[in-house]
């Protein structure tokens, strides 16, 4: 029979995040558990986008702790993740857009972040592919940039398997096994694993997992679609966003546009197949801002969940009913660019009882008790 | 050290000649030191990888480092013969021979009884504009570099000069992965053995007659060069230049023997240019005209190895007898008959001509021609076909053949003949043959196939049942055969037997392998080539989409419409799960890339 100290169910960048932390302090008895292949869920499917302009001062710091780590990626790793910080662009097109904008900045920069405020004359000068009509201002950060969700993923798993860890793809978590509150072990379809701690980093099926421990974790999985442009030169540095006309896009290393929006009719589901109607929502829209796409090819349209929290913020916590039951879950389509700051928290926690480099205690679960204050940098 | 109180024999240079020369000298029981300059003896041995001509007493079809090691380790277990290396004879002086130890930069002075020179040659240098330049080098120095120390000098290289040395370095740099571009020669005929000749034409290298270098092009270093075609009487003829791109230009001119110290010993020299320069005068002894001082080896006249320690032997039983020790009279008679045996032959002619200079009377000897036996009346059989074109002095064909069916008889230099009757098709003959001109065929006559087995030098070797190209006689591709089975026994050459289509069993000489050119591209949108696809399988991306995630194959235009299968092929060959069991894994709308234009301006009018 097989046995380990840590299970981690989930083999996207969370979960390949904590298992290379946790190897690195020094547990490296670890199974984890992929049902597909790596990044074959919510990270191998995201836009690769990483910021850290948000409206929640906790999340602003677990996501400039991500920058740091993801700046000494390639030389920890040694595997190049295309990471590129050409910075965020976040377009205001409305009144209320720019003091929203004015009131995050000024949190930001008393974060100590490198963020500020930039006039339409400025972004013309600046990012001369924009059609600027209707925009107000913008808010940039040019420490932010983006990387290759996938290698990032691999690295990490290749990383913890130097160390020791055992990355079981195409094995799937079937049960949880709990005797008093206590656990036992998993149940695979390869077979059981002995462990008495395990990590649910099952993102879009973070409620599954949850209950296969008796666990009712609030989150519930959304369709979002995403497609690729064929690769033309380098011509945009910054991913540019706007929540008001509900769109995010950037340009990857390979010279591809990666582009999507949010739906509002979406209902919670599993339901990973694209839609039409997207497609012609954005091929129809994004061109009124980046007139150089109307020529541009669509070459790849899928789609991918967002594993979404009550206040869109994510849920690291471990269960005070199952013990030793960790969480880090419901990201809300941002687990991408926090993954590494996460990962990092979470093996502290497990090694040390406690975290080192950054709080994450305003992520717990309690949290919702008091009611919700949502996050609104969102797409 | 006892060479310093009672030393008998000096012998300077430690290779072929020199080492063959302590042995026998060692032998009857005198003091012997060996100077040799290198950090390892064995003079040119050890970076020779092709295997020897000859006869297999004397270490024919043996590759020339093992040759090496097979001397030194006779030397090792003689107390009485010791080598010193990183050391040179400085000169030879009337109170003694001072020797340089170059490590701790002191010089001793010592008083041998017997001197036999065996200090080799060094290479002939050609005069071109900017052969000052850093990627211009000497044969000998190409050797040194990639089959001693590994290195490789370049990537793209040109040869001048056919010769033997020229013809198997060529040979030697495309085993180490190397592009030979051409091989170069000034004269209207290759120098070299036809059967080196027809080793490198067969990869594929072309070979320049009546040509040679006119210069060397590069700001710092070697970057092309440029050729011309020269007329009858050797001049370049203006206007008919040819350009190369190259970062190696590497010269195989031919040797000349290295007589300094005969001369300073007092020894007489002269300009023989049939034996490659100045060189001394001696009795068939090897005895030069200072009395006490012998030579042997390329010293004495340039030729190769066989012949070299043949020389050896003779001088140091010489100087043995000289010093009053017993020796094998009968073994000395016999090594100069083989000598002369040896330099029979048309190969040998020009060695005949300087030698006849020197004073000798040498024997030429007529051959015999081809076997009558047919092989096309064997059809159907596995056997041999012998392609050794010329005489030269060779017989392990001969001697390894188990039953005899083999024949080169009395004469070493003469061709061999088969009988087919007695030949079982056991193949041996095709892995001992130096020349690498043994192959085997065979035809299957239920169908248009033939199998053909091909002595092949190249790692790595291919394996059963791998799909190879098969070359033709100038290294042209003619088709692609399965490899049916590969021998691989000890220091015997390695044959590869392939299935072919019947038509090509006449010129088919060679094979390539399929995948592992840097250009097999599997997905020709992102190149991405099946060196790619197989290093990351290695690395453990075992999942379609995991390398389509890790290599971007299939994230192109065509959106994985020629590069999925062959990549879940790759993945099938090495992971041995079958393709219909492997997930093949998205396909992503739209099956074609359609702009933003045709999808949104499509929409209107379908609303």
């Amino acid at each position: 029979m097989n046995k380990a100290s840590v299970v981690i169910i989930g083999g996207g960048i969370i979960g390949t995040s904590i298992a290379y932390h946790l190897c690195k302090n020094g547990i490296t008895d670890i199974v984890l558990l992929e049902k597909d292949y790596l990044s074959a869920g919510s990270t191998g499917r995201c836009g690769g986008g990483i910021r850290q302009q948000w409206s929640e001062r906790a999340n602003v710091r677990l996501a400039m702790r991500s920058v740091e780590l993801f700046q000494k990626y390639s030389e920890e790793i040694g595997l190049d993740i295309e990471y590129y910080q050409g910075g965020y662009l976040l377009l205001a097109f409305t009144d209320e857009g720019v003091e929203l904008f004015e009131s995050n900045v000024k949190l930001q920069q008393e974060e100590g972040l490198d963020v500020k405020l930039l006039t339409k004359k400025e972004i013309a000068e600046k990012f001369s592919f924009i059609n600027t009509s209707g925009v107000k201002a913008a808010a940039f950060c040019s420490s932010d940039g983006h990387a290759n969700p996938h290698l990032a993923t691999m690295g990490y798993a290749k990383a913890a398997e130097n160390l020791g860890a055992n990355i079981m793809t195409r094995t799937k978590a079937i049960g949880i096994d709990v005797i008093n509150n206590k656990i036992q072990g998993v149940n695979t379809d390869k077979g059981y694993i002995k462990t008495g701690l395990v990590i649910n980093a099952a993102g879009g099926y973070s409620h599954e997992v949850g209950q296969m421990a008796g666990v009712d974790l609030p989150t519930e999985s959304y369709r979002h679609q995403i497609f690729v442009t064929e690769p033309v030169e380098h011509i945009m540095d910054p991913l540019v966003i706007s929540f008001e006309n509900n769109f995010y896009i950037r340009q990857t290393k390979a010279g591809n546009f990666v582009m999507g929006q949010s739906d509002d009719d979406e209902k919670p589901s599993h339901n990973e197949n694209p839609g039409w109607r997207f497609l012609i929502e954005m091929t129809t829209k994004m061109p009124k801002f980046f007139p150089f796409l109307k020529q541009m090819r669509v070459l790849r349209h899928w789609a991918g969940l967002y594993n979404m929290s009550p206040d869109a913020l994510p849920i690291i916590d471990k269960s005070t009913t199952i013990s030793d039951f960790y969480y880090a879950v419901g990201f809300s389509g941002h687990g991408f660019m926090l993954a590494p700051a996460v990962g990092e928290a979470m093996a502290e926690w497990i090694a040390y009882g406690k975290t080192r480099k950054v709080d994450i205690s305003n992520l717990n679960i309690k949290r919702f008790a008091k009611g919700v204050t949502r996050e609104k940098n969102v797409v | 050290m006892r060479y310093l109180t009672e030393l008998h024999v000096l012998i300077a240079g430690g290779g072929p000649a020199g080492l063959a020369a302590a042995i026998e000298a060692g032998k009857s029981g005198l003091n012997v030191l060996v100077v040799d300059e290198g950090i390892e003896p064995g003079g040119q041995l050890v970076k020779q990888t092709h295997k020897f001509f000859g006869n297999e007493n004397f270490y024919a079809s043996v590759r020339g480092f093992d040759i090496a090691k097979e001397l030194l380790k006779e030397i090792s277990n003689m107390k009485n013969v010791e080598i010193l290396t990183e050391s040179t004879v400085i000169g030879i002086y009337d109170k003694g021979v001072p020797v340089l130890h170059r490590e701790n930069d002191e010089v001793e002075l010592l008083k041998p009884e017997r001197i036999i020179l065996a200090t080799g040659a060094s290479e002939k240098f050609l005069q071109f504009e900017n052969n000052d330049l850093p990627g211009v080098y000497g044969a000998g120095a190409v050797q040194t570099l990639m089959n001693q120390y590994g290195i490789l000098p370049g990537e793209n290289i040109l040869m001048i000069g056919s010769g033997n040395i020229g013809l198997i370095v060529s040979y030697q740099l495309e085993q180490a992965g190397a592009n030979v571009k051409a091989i170069v020669e000034a004269a209207d005929r290759i120098g070299g053995y036809e059967v080196h000749a027809r080793k490198a034409k067969r990869l594929g290298i072309p070979m320049l007659l009546k040509h040679t270098i006119k210069k060397a092009l590069g700001g710092n270093k070697v970057e092309g060069a440029v050729i011309t075609e020269v007329d009858e009487n050797w001049q370049m003829i203006a206007g008919k230049e040819k350009e190369f791109v190259v970062d190696t230009i590497c010269i195989a001119a031919g040797l000349t023997p290295s007589v300094e110290l005969v001369s300073q010993a007092g020894g007489n020299i002269r300009y023989i240019p049939e034996l490659g320069g100045y060189v001394p005068e001696r009795d068939n002894d090897m005895r030069t005209t200072a009395s006490n001082v012998f030579v042997a080896g390329d010293v004495s006249g340039i030729e190769e190895a066989t012949t070299a320690m043949i020389e050896g032997k003779i001088a140091g039983l010489n100087a043995a007898k000289d010093l009053s020790r017993k020796i094998d009279e009968k073994k000395l008679g016999n090594l100069k008959s083989q000598i002369e045996n040896f330099r029979s032959g048309p190969t040998s002619q020009k060695v005949r001509q300087g030698l006849q200079k020197l004073g000798f009377t040498l024997k030429s000897e007529s051959f015999t021609k081809n076997s009558d036996d047919n092989i096309e009346k064997y059809e159907g059989k596995k056997r041999p076909v012998i392609e050794c074109p010329e005489p030269i002095p060779c017989n392990p064909c001969e001697t390894s053949c188990p039953v005899g069916a083999i024949t080169v008889g009395e004469s070493i230099n003469s061709i061999p003949t088969i009988n087919y009757e007695k030949c079982t098709g056991c193949g041996i003959c095709v892995s001992k043959c130096p020349g690498l001109a043994i192959f085997m065929i065979q035809e299957l006559l239920d169908s248009e196939k033939a199998i053909i087995g091909i002595p092949y030098e190249f790692l790595p070797l291919p394996q059963k049942d791998e799909s190879v190209y098969v070359l033709s006689r100038d290294g042209e591709i003619l088709e692609t055969g399965k490899i049916t089975q590969v021998t691989n026994f000890g220091n015997k050459t390695p044959v590869v037997y392939v299935k072919i289509n019947r038509g090509y069993i006449k010129t088919a000489r060679h094979i390539k392998p399929v995948s592992h050119s840097k250009n097999d591209y599997v997905c020709r949108c992102e190149e991405i080539t099946v060196e790619d696809v197989e290093k990351a399988i290695d690395e453990g991306y075992t999942d379609f989409e995991e390398l389509r995630r890790y290599l971007r194959i299939a994230m192109g235009p065509c959106g994985g419409r020629t590069c999925r299968l062959n990549t879940l092929k790759i993945l099938s060959k090495k992971t041995g799960i079958p393709v219909e069991k492997l997930d093949p894994g998205n396909f992503r709308p739209p099956s074609v890339p359609t702009t933003f234009k045709a999808i949104s301006e499509g929409s209107e009018k379908n609303e």
